[in-house]
């Protein structure tokens, strides 16, 4: 497998008032060319933050370390702050949670739009290069499903719908041709139908145009039929990763099996039963537990778990658990 | 015997103050009614802007209905005083830090219902709002307790508390999973469930997930436009959905189970 993306051990330390805090914890990621993988994580497991230590939105602040954080061939953090900025901007773009506040209020949506394609691409005297502008606005309207274009480019981001705003915000994000598309929560709280329809937008142009999609959602139930992976996180220790069927058919980790049964996307669950439920909350980041951090909320933990377990391998899934739900036995 | 909740034929209309035609009357919610028992669950669905919040804040009393009267028992609400009808009606919002007082402790804030709306004396409150702490699954250490101390979770366990200390017979709920994590939202389902069963509470809630209507409620609001376009048990809406929006409603979320890799090879 060819990674574009290649992400080994990373770590990410927030300096505060009581030492260092790790956010993230040795995190391994791998995205092939075209792939959509899915990112699953509850508030506070540090998947904002991964995010931006990809695009490097970083804050000197922040001590990023890692074995292997790679970029098709270029090693992100032995680039310089320039460097990095180029290799951002020619093939990576984000989009965000609530779409209508990323738009500038003040500027119409076609201004904005217009902004976002790059002059380099655009050729020829000022009032072709113009007119070719607009012609590619709309262009890329047309590719995100905006048939009546000239009505939305004269809008403001408040007129505009959720689902619209999000349409138009990946259509900005897609406007550079990226070949790696971050989508932090793009559908939290939409409706359904209108979530539909951004899910099967993105994997239309992942399939379109071999653009990889790194999707962050915080419930299982988000994951789409198209993502070919996923990789489970919490507090920032990767829980298990594999191939989205996989994974969901035959969890091997505590954590996603208990996310399944919670995400009540099984029918077998009768009605007004209680559901099987996770005791406990969310550590803060001051007190992350030692060791595996879902110890204290496991219903299979045990003594081994004070020490944080390391990648097992079972076939195409990863997993970080000294006691999965079953072991492949030898023979098979 | 009465009904619980009897909604008779309530209606909105909010009305152009200004502008070059002023008195012209918009249409939130058309004439509709339904009713509801003693321990049951009424979830109501629909688009963005069909009303669905409108319901929840007639009923809460929120907003005074244009038309139409809502019968508590047989009593009807118009002729209530504000007092009389919050010790019956409660309402829960979505995001839960943001309808809790920063600058007073949780138990003063629990206490408040109470100091407006009972004559029950200051050690009586205390004993109350630990009770009901307790049942709602935090701790009377949580009395001290600022909200941004709170969790998020814990947060809406407040919420929930403060909605149940007057021991109401209805609670509103409008959108109150939709910010939650799915571990803790799992909690809060359970919690609203066990509730019920030990109060015989009835639950009227606002949500578009469709996995945790089927799951809690017992009848389905289904609104569109300002119009209710259908209603009826859970069990009977899912089997023989009669409206094609009833249909993508409750069936819409993304099923993970379906395969579908076929857009990937075209």
């Amino acid at each position: 497998m060819s990674a574009i993306l290649d992400i080994r051990n990373l770590s990410i330390e927030l300096e505060t008032e009581n030492g260092p805090v790790r956010v993230l914890d040795r995190f391994n990621l791998q995205l092939a060319e075209g792939e959509i993988h899915t990112l699953v994580g509850e508030s506070g497991s540090g998947k904002s933050l991964l995010a931006k230590a990809i695009l490097g939105f970083i804050n000197p602040r922040w001590k990023i370390t890692a074995d292997r954080l790679w970029w098709r061939h270029y090693d992100l953090l032995a680039l310089n702050a320039a460097q990095r900025r180029i290799v951002t901007g020619r093939d990576m773009a984000m989009i965000f949670q609530d779409p209508s506040s990323y738009l500038d209020p003040n500027d119409k949506v076609g201004a904005q739009l217009r902004e976002s394609i790059p002059t380099g691409e655009l050729s020829g005297v000022y009032l072709k290069r113009r007119v070719d502008r607009q012609t590619r606005a709309e262009r890329l309207l047309h590719r995100v499903g905006i048939k009546d274009t000239a009505d939305v480019m004269e809008r403001y981001p408040h007129e505009l719908s959720e689902g619209l705003a999000q349409k138009i915000s990946i259509a900005m994000a897609i406007a550079h041709n990226p070949k790696l598309l971050i989508a932090d929560e793009p559908t939290t709280a939409m409706e359904p139908s209108t979530r539909g329809q951004i899910y099967r937008l993105l994997a239309k142009l992942s399939a379109g145009q071999g653009m990889s999609i790194l999707m962050i959602t915080q419930d299982l139930t988000a994951v789409i039929p198209e993502s070919q992976r996923i990789s489970l996180i919490y507090c920032g220790q990767l829980m298990e990763t594999g191939p989205t069927e996989e994974v969901m058919q035959k969890p091997y980790h505590p954590y996603t099996d208990a996310m399944l049964s919670m995400s009540l996307s099984d029918q077998d669950i009768a009605p007004k039963t209680r559901l099987p439920t996770l005791s406990g909350a969310i550590p803060t980041l001051q007190h992350m537990p030692i060791g595996c951090r879902l110890g204290p909320r496991c219903p299979y933990a045990r003594r081994a778990c004070i020490h944080q377990p390391a990648l097992t391998k079972q076939q195409q899934v990863q997993f970080a658990c000294h006691y999965p739900l079953h072991k492949d036995s030898e023979h098979d | 015997m009465t009904k619980l909740l009897d909604v008779q034929a309530i209606s909105k209309y909010y009305v152009h103050k200004d502008g070059w035609m002023p008195g012209q009357r918009i249409c939130a919610l058309e004439p509709l009614s339904f009713s509801l028992e003693r321990g049951e669950t009424l979830a109501i669905m629909g688009e963005t802007g069909s009303g669905k919040s409108t319901i929840a804040k007639l009923i809460a009393g929120a907003e005074r209905a244009s038309a139409g009267e809502i019968f508590l028992n047989g009593q009807a609400m118009s002729s209530m005083t504000d007092q009389q009808r919050c010790r019956h009606v409660r309402m829960i919002f979505q995001d839960s830090l943001r309808s809790l007082n920063p600058q007073i402790t949780v138990g003063k804030q629990l206490c408040e219902p109470l100091i407006f709306n009972t004559q029950m004396s200051p050690q009586d409150q205390k004993q109350r709002v630990h009770e009901v702490l307790r049942k709602v699954g935090l701790l009377p250490d949580h009395y001290h307790f600022y909200p941004h101390m709170l969790a998020s979770g814990q947060q809406q366990r407040v919420c929930i508390a403060r909605a149940i200390v007057l021991e109401p017979q209805i609670v509103v709920a409008d959108e109150a999973f939709v910010a939650l994590d799915p571990s803790i939202r799992a909690q809060i389902i359970n919690l609203i469930l066990d509730l019920q069963e030990d109060m015989g509470i009835s639950f009227i809630f606002v949500s578009h997930s469709a996995e945790i209507v089927k799951h809690v409620s017992d009848k389905i609001l289904i609104m569109h436009r300002g119009k209710m376009i259908e209603f009826g048990t859970t069990r009977a809406l899912i089997n023989h959905p009669e409206e094609q929006l009833t249909k993508t409603l409750l069936h819409s979320e993304h099923k993970y189970k379906v395969p579908l890799h076929s857009t990937t090879k075209e």
